[in-house]
């Protein structure tokens, strides 16, 4: 083993986006704090490219107990429920945190936060800053983190969570140009969001690779319901290489209607008490389901149309989505926007208490890394709140740790050199590799399921997975290790999703008659750690 | 599929003395941005190609690099065959990735206050349009005060007011911002350009917090010295000798049939220190049958008060121009200085049309005048330019009034937004570096539309500093002459 950059710490903190900074920004009023990310603070996560809301119950006319209600059903009660009250009850705090932070909300005449209606939801609770609301959270986390004590290391990436004896000490990280340190702490913090990159369309950031769950897998930590995989409705169709780009939700929320090829108001026909505003999985599959049959536009889409809407409407409450479109030369002012489902977040990801400890001690996870509060299928606006919720949690709950050996295993060092050595003997190239693995993920683990195409899809990923990985440089190193990542964790969703025999919010498969309402499915939650994997049941078959 | 070739700027410190350029052929998808064209880049030819991105949909900031020499978002951004990308002008990491951590480390904060007190509507309408910025540095990496001095930086500026807007902010933010280089800026507008969130941040930043200085009674005696003289005189410049408007009757009949009538704002500099440009010009008004109504009661357009903050006496000047011109029923307006007219289009709120002298004569036509045996090159005036959006119409009559034009790219001279008063070694930096642009096109004499950069390159370039009124009025001489020998 080489001599490499080790530093310590009370609290590390890995993943620099909403959730990250938020448990940074707690933990560091209990100990020295470092947050490393592979972006640069702010910039990676999805949370600065959140564009529709927050959910808090903020108006007497509201209640608590409905936002719960409309989170438990919208994830077809697969929700941890003690997570999804944690969420629902917090989440008005947690706003209030980032006002009195600076945030700044669009307000009503009364000088409350303004909310507007989101998909499956009895209340328009909302919050809202125009279409850019998550890049307005993170400005104002970053100033916050700016001013704080927490010690911020841009670009740098975990490659893998040390481990002394059963707990967690700190990981073992890369810079940007393949070079290897260490970082040991008391506690650490997952926080590294989500994996939509592992599909051919994404809304995801390119750092949306899914390394978190990886990492806290290969530490020997559970993961559950990992098939659970959400995807928008609306994500760009065109150009090619903009595919899946995200429309927000808002666009349906400020009275938006999707039209199939035909002309036809289509949801109609699938939730025609809710329509456009029914939740994501049940908009998602009425798309898919369009286009299937043949009532798509040429490129495989549907139209969203706000061309009924008042032009200054759109200016004001949709000025993102309007300036991103006249980009890509249309005026969603007079003309449709061509529409398509895009993978879009994981509900699944690391079991997590309410006070967001895993199963492995030392390690915290956050945001959506974690799983279980969002259940099936998450409503828009609650991931924000999540990100604030249960960032809190976890920084308040690693920075009550006590003092741990802060130990890292020198032949775990050595372990990560000597994978990384054999980079140099590999075959296949990192970014061959993530095409293949984006392209079979998306055709044979996406919208519709079946256990053929599942088994098919698992087939070629081990193959992948066994294929050994080429690099060259210092940077494409990090390139072959976030790819076997992603082939990891594309692992995880096909065996979660073979595991699942039912469909269930946004998992479903074809291939499984329903033979119960969601509600009282005997399925509880699908669970993944190297030691063992299975469903939970939890009643007799009906 | 298309294919392209474009070339990419590659650079690494640990390894170059200096950045390379090199080549690239790739086939892209139709639509592809910049981005997608730099990943096809490392996926097919070179993996090690350092590139920054995330949000891929213009969002976070990471990506901006230097399309054909301006800023731009990567992922935002058609790619184009033959272009060139370089980073952006800031510290160099590796090729496209450059250091911009260290600059936002140093960005105002808010201090979190006790209570969650929620903003009203109109609070937040005022704190958005400063909101909007990605932190993508584009503006900072351009910005030419940022060349000559230790300015924090457009951005900087932004978010400083941001935070004076937010009824919860509890700091001294005209100090801090002072201190940070609120009178390093010449308002050139080069940031708004090149943001990709457009946001205003000479006009509702850097402007507004020169307000609250002087407020504050903070505001440079050098500035104070010209509101003063303002306030007495009406004027901005002290009279040397004659000055314009004592020249000129209040009608100039043109010399053939009238083919069009215009007013005349003349503006400080013109009417009191350097007033042949503007007899030049009325002679040019003359010959092209424009008819030309100059009100001798028009006062200081209040762009030096504007620029630097001084507001309170703004309105009562604006109002006196106004009406000099509504009372004789005028309905377009000529200016021959970028700064006036800059002021009197976006500041005033006229009931007449405001026009730069070369937007008047391309509208009423013109006389071609002689080729001038010279060669000239055109500094932009950056409150035509961007302040206008004029950019063609002088360089299309310029290019006809000498033998040869050589383009320069445009940088701000260092004179405008009360720096050449308030910061004169900034201001002389910076025509230093204009001084020397002129020097590399080997240009004979340097032309200009106003007279600030016209005073201030000339202390800069030991070449002669040219109005185009005069220069087409030299035009018109020679060609009578060459008559007057046949």
């Amino acid at each position: 083993m080489g001599a490499i950059e080790k530093e310590e710490c009370h609290v590390l903190v890995i993943g620099s986006g909403g959730a990250g900074i938020r448990a940074a920004l707690e933990a560091a009023q209990y100990g020295e704090t470092i947050l490393i990310g592979k972006t640069i603070a702010g910039k990676g996560g999805c949370t600065v490219m959140a564009e529709g809301g927050y959910n808090a119950v903020l108006r007497t006319d509201d209640t608590l107990s409905g936002h719960l209600e409309d989170t438990l059903k919208g994830g077809a009660y697969l929700n941890d429920p003690v997570l999804a009250e944690v969420l629902v009850n917090e989440a008005p705090d947690r706003i209030n945190d980032l006002l009195r932070f600076g945030a700044v909300f669009d307000a009503d005449t009364t000088c409350t936060i303004a909310q507007r209606p989101f998909g499956g939801q009895r209340y328009p609770r909302t919050c809202y800053a125009g279409d850019r609301t998550g890049h307005e959270i993170v400005m104002t986390l970053l100033e916050r983190l700016r001013s704080s004590d927490v010690v911020i290391r841009n670009e740098v990436a975990a490659l893998e969570l040390a481990k002394d004896g059963d707990h967690v000490s700190g990981a073992i990280t890369s810079t940007r140009d393949g070079e290897i340190g260490a970082i040991a702490a008391d506690a650490v913090i997952l926080a590294t969001g989500g994996a939509g990159q592992i599909y051919d369309i994404s809304t995801n950031s390119t750092a949306g690779t899914g390394d978190g769950y990886a990492l806290g897998y290969r530490a020997g930590a559970e993961l559950i319901d990992m098939e659970m995989v959400q995807f928008h409705p609306t994500g760009a169709v065109h150009p090619y290489d903009a595919r899946g780009r995200l429309i927000t939700e808002a666009v349906r929320g400020e009275g938006g209607i999707l039209k199939n090829a035909l002309g036809e108001r289509f949801m109609a026909r699938y939730d025609p008490e809710r329509m456009e505003l029914s939740t994501r999985d049940v908009v998602a599959r009425s798309i898919a389901t369009e286009v299937l049959e043949g009532r798509g536009t040429e490129r495989g889409g549907v139209w969203l149309d706000v061309t009924h809407l008042p032009a200054e409407q759109i200016e004001e409450r949709l000025p993102l989505m309007l300036e991103q479109f006249l980009k890509f030369g249309v005026d969603i002012r007079t003309r449709p926007m061509e529409v398509a489902p895009t993978a879009h977040h994981m509900m699944g990801g690391l079991r997590i208490r309410p006070d967001c400890r895993t199963t492995l001690p030392g390690l915290f996870a956050c945001g959506e890394v974690a799983g279980g509060v969002h259940g099936a299928n998450r409503l828009g606006g609650n991931a924000l709140a999540e990100t604030q919720v249960f960032g809190r949690r976890a920084g308040e709950a690693a920075g009550r740790s006590e003092k741990e050996s802060r130990r890292i295993d020198p032949d775990q060092i050595e372990a990560v050199e000597g994978r990384i050595a054999a980079y140099a003997e590999g075959s296949l190239r990192p970014s061959e590799a993530v095409a293949r693995l984006k392209r079979v993920m998306w055709d044979g683990a996406g919208i519709y399921r079946d256990a053929a195409s599942l088994t098919t899809t698992r087939e070629v990923v081990l193959d992948l997975l066994s294929t050994p990985l080429f690099a060259a440089s210092g940077p494409e190193i990090l390139d072959a290790w976030t790819a076997g990542n992603m082939m990891l964790v594309a692992g995880m969703i096909l065996d979660g999703a073979l595991l699942r025999e039912e469909s269930r919010g946004a998992h479903v498969r074809r291939d499984c008659a329903v033979r119960w309402e969601v509600s009282a499915s005997p399925y509880g939650h699908t669970f993944i750690s190297p030691s063992s994997r299975g469903i939970e049941v939890l009643r007799r078959f009906p | 599929m298309k294919e392209m070739t474009f070339t990419i700027q590659r650079f690494d410190p640990a390894k170059e003395s200096a950045p390379h350029r090199e080549s690239y052929t790739v086939s892209v998808n139709d639509g592809a941005r910049v981005l997608d064209a730099l990943e096809v880049v490392r996926r097919d030819h070179d993996p090690s190609l350092a590139i920054r991105s995330c949000c891929r949909a213009g969002q976070c900031g990471s990506c901006a690099v230097r399309m054909n020499g301006s800023p731009v978002l990567a992922c935002m951004e058609e790619a184009a065959d033959g272009m060139i990308i370089e980073p952006l002008e800031l510290p160099v990491i590796r090729d496209l990735v450059t250091d911009i951590a260290p600059v936002l480390q140093r960005l105002a904060t808010i201090l979190p206050s006790e209570v969650a007190a929620g903003l009203s509507r109109e609070e937040v309408e005022l704190i958005k349009p400063l909101r909007e910025c990605i932190e993508c540095l584009s503006c900072v990496s351009v910005c030419p005060a940022l060349k000559v001095t230790d300015f924090a930086g457009p951005t900087a500026m932004r978010q400083e007011m941001r935070c004076a807007l937010d009824p919860r902010d509890t700091q001294d933010r005209i100090t801090e911002a002072i201190e940070k280089g609120l009178f390093a800026c010449t308002t050139c507008h080069r940031c708004v350009e090149v943001c990709p969130k457009e946001i205003e941040i000479p006009g509702k930043a850097i402007e507004k917090l020169r307000e609250r200085a002087n407020r504050a009674g903070l505001t440079l005696p050098r500035h104070r010295a010209v509101a003063e003289l303002i306030e007495r005189t009406g004027r901005s410049v002290e009279r040397s000798a004659a000055t314009f408007l004592e020249q000129v009757p209040e009608v100039i009949e043109p010399d053939g049939p009238v083919k069009m009538t215009i007013g005349f704002f003349v503006g400080c500099m013109f009417n009191g220190r350097v007033t042949k440009p503007a007899l030049d010009a009325m002679e040019v008004m003359k010959r092209n049958g424009i008819r030309v109504v100059i009100p001798h009661e028009q006062v200081c357009c209040g762009s030096p008060l504007i620029r630097t903050g001084q507001t309170a006496i703004v309105s009562e000047l604006k109002r006196k121009n106004i009406e000099a011109f509504t009372s004789r029923g005028i309905d377009t307006v000529m200016t021959i200085c970028a700064g006036c007219g800059a002021t009197l289009k976006k500041d005033y709120d006229t009931p007449f049309t405001v026009m730069d002298i070369t937007e008047i004569l391309l509208k009423a036509g013109y006389e071609l005048p002689a080729k001038l045996p010279i060669t000239a090159t055109y500094h932009d005036p950056c409150h035509l330019l961007r302040g206008q959006g004029i950019a063609d119409p002088p360089r299309k009559i310029l290019e006809q009034v000498v033998e040869r034009y050589i383009p320069m790219p445009a940088q701000c001279c260092g004179a405008g937004g009360g720096v050449r008063s308030g910061q004169p070694e900034e201001a002389a930096a910076l025509g230093k570096l204009r001084g020397e642009a002129i020097a590399a096109t080997g240009a004979d004499i340097v032309v200009t539309i106003c007279p600030f950069c016209e005073f201030h390159i000339q202390e800069q370039t030991d070449k002669p500093v040219k109005n185009l009124a005069s220069l087409m009025l030299e035009g018109y001489k020679k060609k009578d002459q060459a008559k007057g020998g046949d």
